[in-house]
């Protein structure tokens, strides 16, 4: 083990760049394909909506990375992400100068609710799969509950101007939101590339008990992964909002299976330890570019639902056939 | 996990190792007892008066197609996996049947054997990609979830179709609770089938895949089958589903998904595999039942009622996870 442990590190690094390559060179091969059933399909216009679209799915993305690399999963994204937006609209009102302490509450839930996911799992020990979930239904009901479905006064309000031009305005000939999602895809890639605590997160979904017996902080670790999903949900909520204008009741539904389907496109091991944030923003353009050329040729809804799922199902097999190669 | 492996040396209190081997099942059924007791309670201050054989036959018809659903993810959680295609199953399945079966005792009968052997080809792909494909339960089931969603919507655009009354009052009788009959033949098969090599032989996969492969166990046959009647559990929730609404709804199925693993955890089956009993499984879908029974008596604003359902289910899993523990620790 000892003698190719460092060729094998360096097999293992060639393969999360190629899982990352395939993602890309899917999304490239996806807009060739739209070009050709819907000419003008691959123009920079609307290049750049596809990439607003799938900011938001790769924001989510990160905080799912960050659990799925210790071989967790988050299920409770929907409704902190629905909640966050709600958060957002009624406490800032619309108004520019309540802004900061809006955004900076909203952040807060999201990192709070996030959490107490990450203590549930690790010093109640309950699967992850359990805690989310029923954190995701707590969430829906003090949503629903406290704005009374969405009919509360404050719940028509706007998102403030201020969040709106944080995704809408144009910087250098793209939207600010892309700007944003760039600097996240620099900071999350540092975070687990080059920092201790980003070597902490690869080991424990390595192998949680040799981690511990090497003095690394289980626990912390776990919490502070768990924090960071939640805040990532509700940083996607707050942007969605922005983009949207305004919140509605159901808006976090489909970021659980995109934000999942992303992670698994982009070459991250659902059970832990391997993969790379990289990867999986690149499954999040590749999966919103394939939703983009269904809707170039008019696919219904179900089509696009099953072609959905063959897809993920073709990359776990071409994935899987690699991983018994180890 | 292997404290419970190891032979206990001095059988000192037979008593206290069937509790601590059953803590699940017995926690479940107290919570049950609990619920039940509480929900007469509510009742009572609201009514006057006791809940009697009506509230008892719509409580049972409408907890039929949870139960199915649970008995199937038991069997699958059992091999340390995870079906999440249950409410992709259960939508299409529903919609089959409301849209083909006539009334005519042999469209009944033929559509309700092809409906479940539907629901176990869907079963046997998912098997086949996790126990051949070796991949990852929880992705694949996601995606053949989005997969068999899609199919459904195909086959029943807009709710619609019709059942026949005649098959309503086969499964959910409206007017007497007859619909126990099922859950007790369902107890009955499980009891059997946990006896039976195959059932052992899942729940050894679960315990210990690389031993039970070690003591001549066919690993990928074993997922294979636990997928398959994981399908055909959740085809008879989708008939049971379309049953009691007496029309298809391609949609209807997909917060089973989801439930069904809240039935199976309160239901005391252990979620790493290996554990687990689908009669508690069938109780834990009663309980989540009859808390929504509770919160609609107790007059809680039935916006909140994820939040109470999410906090019970941490509570649950909590609290019976330690006392589990704590008995298993005591033998």
């Amino acid at each position: 083990m000892a003698r190719g442990s460092s060729a094998l590190a360096r097999l293992r690094l060639g393969r999360d760049r190629r899982r990352t390559l395939y993602a890309l060179a899917a999304a490239a091969m996806l807009f060739v394909l739209g070009e050709i059933v819907h000419p003008g399909f691959a123009s920079l216009d609307s290049l750049e909506a596809v990439l607003t679209v799938a900011s938001f799915v790769g924001l989510v993305a990160a905080g799912q990375t960050f659990v799925v690399l210790i071989g967790g999963i988050d299920l409770s994204v929907p409704w902190i992400l629905n909640g966050a937006a709600i958060l957002l609209v009624t406490s800032s009102l619309g108004q520019n100068e309540r802004a900061p302490y809006a955004v900076a509450l909203t952040l807060a839930m999201g990192a709070g609710v996030g959490m107490l996911n990450g203590l549930g799992v690790a010093f109640l020990d309950v699967p992850a799969v359990v805690i989310t979930l029923a954190m995701n239904g707590i969430m829906e009901g003090l949503t629903l509950g406290l704005s009374g479905g969405l009919t509360c006064q404050a719940c028509a309000s706007y998102a403030p101007p201020i969040v709106q031009q944080a995704v809408h305005r144009q910087i250098l000939g793209a939207p600010a939101e892309l700007y944003l999602w760039l600097a996240v895809i620099i900071i999350v890639s540092f975070v687990l590339g080059r920092t201790r605590f980003g070597r902490h997160t690869y080991a424990i979904g390595n192998n949680l008990r040799a981690s511990y017996l090497a003095g690394i902080s289980v626990r912390f670790t776990t919490v502070m992964l768990y924090a960071l999903s939640g805040l990532f949900s509700a940083l996607a909520g707050i942007l969605l909002v922005g983009f949207g204008g305004q919140a509605s009741l159901g808006m976090g539904a489909p970021y659980l299976f995109q934000s999942i389907a992303a992670v698994v496109i982009g070459g991250v091991y659902i059970l832990g330890g391997r993969g790379s944030y990289i990867g999986a923003a690149a499954g999040a353009a590749s999966l919103t570019a394939l939703v983009s050329v269904l809707l170039a040729m008019n696919m219904p809804d179900y089509g696009r639902s099953i072609i959905y799922g063959v897809v993920i199902l073709v990359l776990l097999l071409l994935y899987g056939r690699e991983e018994s190669e180890r | 996990m292997s404290p419970e492996l190891a032979a206990p040396r001095r059988r000192r209190s037979l008593s206290v190792h069937i509790v601590g081997q059953n803590a699940g099942l017995l926690l479940v059924f107290a919570m049950l007892a609990a619920a039940v007791a509480l929900y007469c309670l509510f009742y009572w201050m609201q009514q006057r008066s006791f809940p009697g054989n009506f509230e008892l036959t719509s409580t049972v018809d409408n907890t039929m197609p949870l139960a199915m659903a649970a008995i199937g993810q038991t069997i699958v959680v059992l091999t340390r996996g995870l079906d999440l295609s249950v409410g992709g199953i259960i939508d299409l399945t529903n919609a089959l049947a409301a849209v083909h079966m006539q009334d005519s005792l042999g469209s009944m009968l033929g559509w309700t054997v092809l409906v479940l052997l539907a629901g176990a080809a869907l079963g046997f792909l998912n098997g086949l990609l996790v126990g051949v494909g070796r991949l990852q339960p929880i992705v694949v089931t996601l995606a053949t979830l989005s997969i068999f969603q899609g199919l459904a919507i195909r086959v029943l655009p807009q709710p619609g179709g019709a059942i026949p009354p005649g098959y309503t009052a086969l499964l959910v009788n409206m007017n007497q609770p007859w619909a126990l009959l099922y859950l007790v033949l369902c107890a009955g098969l499980w009891l059997a089938f946990r006896r039976s090599a195959i059932g052992v032989a899942i729940i050894a996969v679960g315990n210990d895949e690389a031993a039970a492969r070690a003591n001549g166990i066919n690993v990928v046959r074993s997922r294979v089958i636990a997928y398959t009647l994981s399908g055909v559990f959740a085809a008879a929730a989708g008939l049971f589903l379309a049953a009691t609404a007496t029309a298809g709804d391609a949609t209807s199925g997909n917060g089973f998904t989801l439930s069904s693993i809240v039935a199976v955890v309160l239901g005391g089956v252990n979620l790493f595999g290996g554990r687990g009993s689908a009669i508690g499984a069938m109780a834990g879908g009663f309980v989540t039942t009859m808390i929504v029974n509770i919160l609609f008596f107790s007059r809680i604003d039935p916006l909140y009622q994820s939040f109470y359902e999410g906090l019970f289910l941490i509570i649950a899993v909590v609290v019976g996870g330690g006392i589990g523990r704590m008995l298993r620790r005591r033998r």
